[in-house]
């Protein structure tokens, strides 16, 4: 009996040792350093309590900015990023001439780096060489030019393009799968019953792509906070910080000031923030199950 | 059965074990073998952008030292900060590195970071080889903390050409140079060829502004956060910033706009002025075009003493390799600032700190720029300022222009980031 009892935490033991010595034990150190004022190297740390998370919430503007992008880019990524990838994954999922190709267009970028989007989008949208902006003139349309990175108001946008046109392919695979494990049967019964081709989406395929749903929501949330390289490589967080998200700032505090206690208190607030969305809705729509 | 599979796992974990183990082993038998004849490695990190004559320096002087390995890796600037900063705090800072002066360089000897060259600078006569000011420079709290490479000196660049198309000459009245800017704009060229991705590119604008405005006395007061940021020479500043914005005398983005990227519309001539160093006859030649095509003025402050802009560049050594490689990487620091080694690449080179070169004629701004500092200079403000007031100042430069904050805002949000980072240093 008690060797019984044991078996199974030894064959977990190297699983369990190296995700708390590489995931846990650092996570718990990062929790433990945003108390401290730290630079990093210096022998001493000097405890500051709640100090950094006081002045991220009261004096530092650019975090609360931070905060609020990634807000933006949860939401975006939520109904622009998944929307069209759904609806992607609808069309390709069609007997469709050309569909292997097509699956592998809308694929491909989102197997490009984050560095490789941003240099190419940002020649897009370069004010006076890019695409855009001469396709504006082409078109008699340069009221409706502008520096596209360059203007606080649309310069997250603007970098959100890039990022949807490069991380729809990974909701659209997703789908795609999901789709194309559901029977036809339900489909069938549902046609003759007089359903219309909307009343099948909303009765049959939405339901029965819960699951899919539950894998895709959580990856874009989590992905959606802790995106990072392609706002980096765009504009650096600029223009005047308007496009700093939590992950970008605390780069900076962490090496760029070396700023190490703030740094870790804006990496745990970036986890508790994912935490607070991602473990409500996954326990939540993991509980029902219509399979 | 079951048992079977558990036994091979235990037997497969062990294996692998004894297979990493085994490896070690062949590693430290092959390091035995070639201690016969010692061979230091040592790595190296520098820039990439103007520092291609490096790699063949590093090539020669591993032709004349056939006992040392130079291990070279090259950055752009903000990727180069950032990894150094990385590797500081992960202890995995090369042997060697390239460093600015000012709150840039500071960081690694002022954290114990950095091998004292105190005394290699006394017994390998250093006074006699460098720059007095270089070596200034390049020391913090009374050591030397770095072999000085660059002494550096800012202007404003503009093409000959579009200067005598236009009639215009290199101007020394603060009002002249606003003048210039609006023929410059009024005949189809963008005044000021400044790109503000991270920063530093138009804060040389903007210092010498600050330099214009508060005179050298107030303005080093202001770097020595000895004065208060919210001062009307401040606002002016920053209302300049606004006024030549407003007026489109900066490129269409050029908050957004990459330096390398203004750079490029100044060699097209598309833009008219850029405000560059003593290494730019370097980049200009290796971007294709000729460097006598081009001349340097000194901004027109109309303060006495005439100040420059400084900075001084160098190589730091690790104060924690083996004092083999420290050795080695002395031996490397001092060749590449050799005036032997300078010589030979004066052309691509930039402003050494090294005495006694002989100035190139295929550079031919260095030697005035440097006169233009004899007066004085002060030094350029990402380094002269604590980075977290850098950053800010740098914001605050973006928000004026793009209308987020009055020239009064921005002051005022300097003086709020000098008093946080004062009150954190008690």
């Amino acid at each position: 009996m008690t060797s019984r009892m044991l078996k199974p935490w030894l064959f977990l033991l190297p699983a369990l040792i190296i995700y708390l010595t590489v995931i846990f034990v650092p996570a718990v150190y990062t929790f433990f350093l945003s108390f401290f004022s730290w630079n990093g190297v210096a022998p001493h740390k000097e405890f500051v309590g709640l100090g950094n998370y006081a002045e991220l919430f009261t004096q530092d503007t650019v975090f609360m900015r931070a905060l609020k992008n990634n807000l933006f880019w949860m939401i975006g990524s939520l109904t622009l990023i998944m929307g069209a990838g759904l609806g992607l994954a609808l069309l390709l999922n069609k007997k469709l001439k050309g569909r292997i190709f097509f699956r592998g267009v809308f694929y491909f970028p989102y197997v490009l780096s984050g560095i490789v989007v941003a240099t190419g989008w940002t020649w897009l949208y370069n004010p006076t060489q890019g695409f855009v902006n001469k396709m504006l003139a082409l078109l008699g349309l340069e009221s409706w030019q502008h520096a596209w990175l360059a203007e606080p108001d649309i310069a997250l946008y603007a970098v959100f393009a890039a990022a949807m046109w490069q991380g729809i392919g990974q909701p659209m695979v997703l789908f795609l799968a999901g789709l194309q494990s559901i029977p036809h049967d339900p489909y069938e019964a549902a046609l003759i019953d007089g359903a219309k081709p909307y009343q099948s989406f909303f009765y049959i395929t939405l339901p029965l792509l819960r699951e899919t749903f539950v894998i895709v929501v959580a990856t874009t949330l989590i992905a959606s906070m802790k995106v990072y390289d392609i706002i980096y490589g765009m504009t650096g967080g600029g223009p005047a910080e308007s496009t700093q998200v939590l992950s970008s700032w605390m780069y900076s505090q962490t090496f760029k000031f070396a700023n190490i206690g703030m740094g870790s208190a804006i990496a745990f607030i970036l986890v508790l923030v994912s935490m607070t969305i991602i473990i409500p809705y996954v326990y939540y729509t993991t509980r029902k199950s219509y399979v | 059965m079951k048992k079977w599979v558990a036994l091979l796992a235990s037997v497969l974990l062990v294996v692998t074990g004894a297979v990493g183990c085994s490896s070690d082993a062949g590693q430290q038998s092959q390091e035995g073998s070639s201690s016969g004849s010692p061979k230091v490695s040592i790595s190296l990190w520098t820039l990439n952008t103007g520092w291609a004559w490096l790699q063949s320096a590093v090539k020669d002087f591993e032709s004349a030292n056939p006992d040392i390995d130079v291990e070279l890796t090259q950055y752009e600037v903000d990727p180069f900060k950032e990894n150094l900063k990385v590797a500081a705090s992960s202890k995995t800072l090369p042997d060697m590195w390239f460093t600015w002066g000012g709150s840039l360089g500071s960081f690694y000897p002022e954290n114990g970071m950095t091998m004292d060259l105190t005394q290699v600078a006394k017994d390998h006569k250093w006074s006699e080889k460098y720059n007095k000011t270089a070596i200034d420079m390049s020391t913090f709290n009374g050591k030397i903390s770095g072999i000085p490479m660059h002494l550096n000196v800012l202007g404003m660049w503009y093409p000959k050409e579009l200067y005598q198309k236009l009639n215009l000459k290199a101007p020394s009245k603060f009002a002249d140079f606003e003048s210039q800017l609006k023929t410059l704009k009024d005949n189809g060229v963008t005044p000021l060829a400044f790109g503000s991705k991270g920063g530093w590119h138009t804060m040389r604008l903007t210092e010498q502004l600050l330099e214009h405005f508060a005179g050298p006395e107030l303005h080093d007061k202001l770097n020595n956060l000895e004065a208060s940021w919210n001062d009307p020479a401040v606002v002016k500043t920053f209302e300049k910033i606004k006024e030549y914005t407003d007026k489109g005398y900066f490129p269409m983005g050029y908050s957004s706009l990459d330096p390398s990227e203004a750079e490029m519309l100044f060699y097209q001539q598309s833009a008219g002025i850029i405000n560059e160093g003593t290494w730019f006859d370097g980049n200009i030649t290796e971007n294709g075009f000729d460097p006598a095509k081009f001349d340097v003025f000194n901004f027109p402050t109309e303060q006495t003493p005439t100040r420059a802009s400084v900075f001084a560049e160098m190589l730091q050594i690790n104060g924690a390799s083996d004092p083999a490689k420290q050795e080695a990487a002395i031996k490397l620091g001092e060749y590449l600032t050799s005036v032997e080694v300078v010589n030979k690449y004066i052309n691509d080179y930039g402003s050494p700190a090294t005495l006694g070169f002989t100035v190139s004629e295929k550079t031919p701004h260095i030697q005035p720029l440097l006169d233009s500092a004899k007066n004085g200079g002060f030094l350029i403000t990402d380094q002269a300022l604590p980075q977290e007031v850098v950053q800010k100042l740098f914001e605050a430069q973006d928000k004026v222009a793009l209308n987020e904050w009055t020239p009064q805002q921005a002051a005022e949000n300097m003086e709020n980031a000098v008093s946080a980072y004062k009150s954190k240093q008690k």
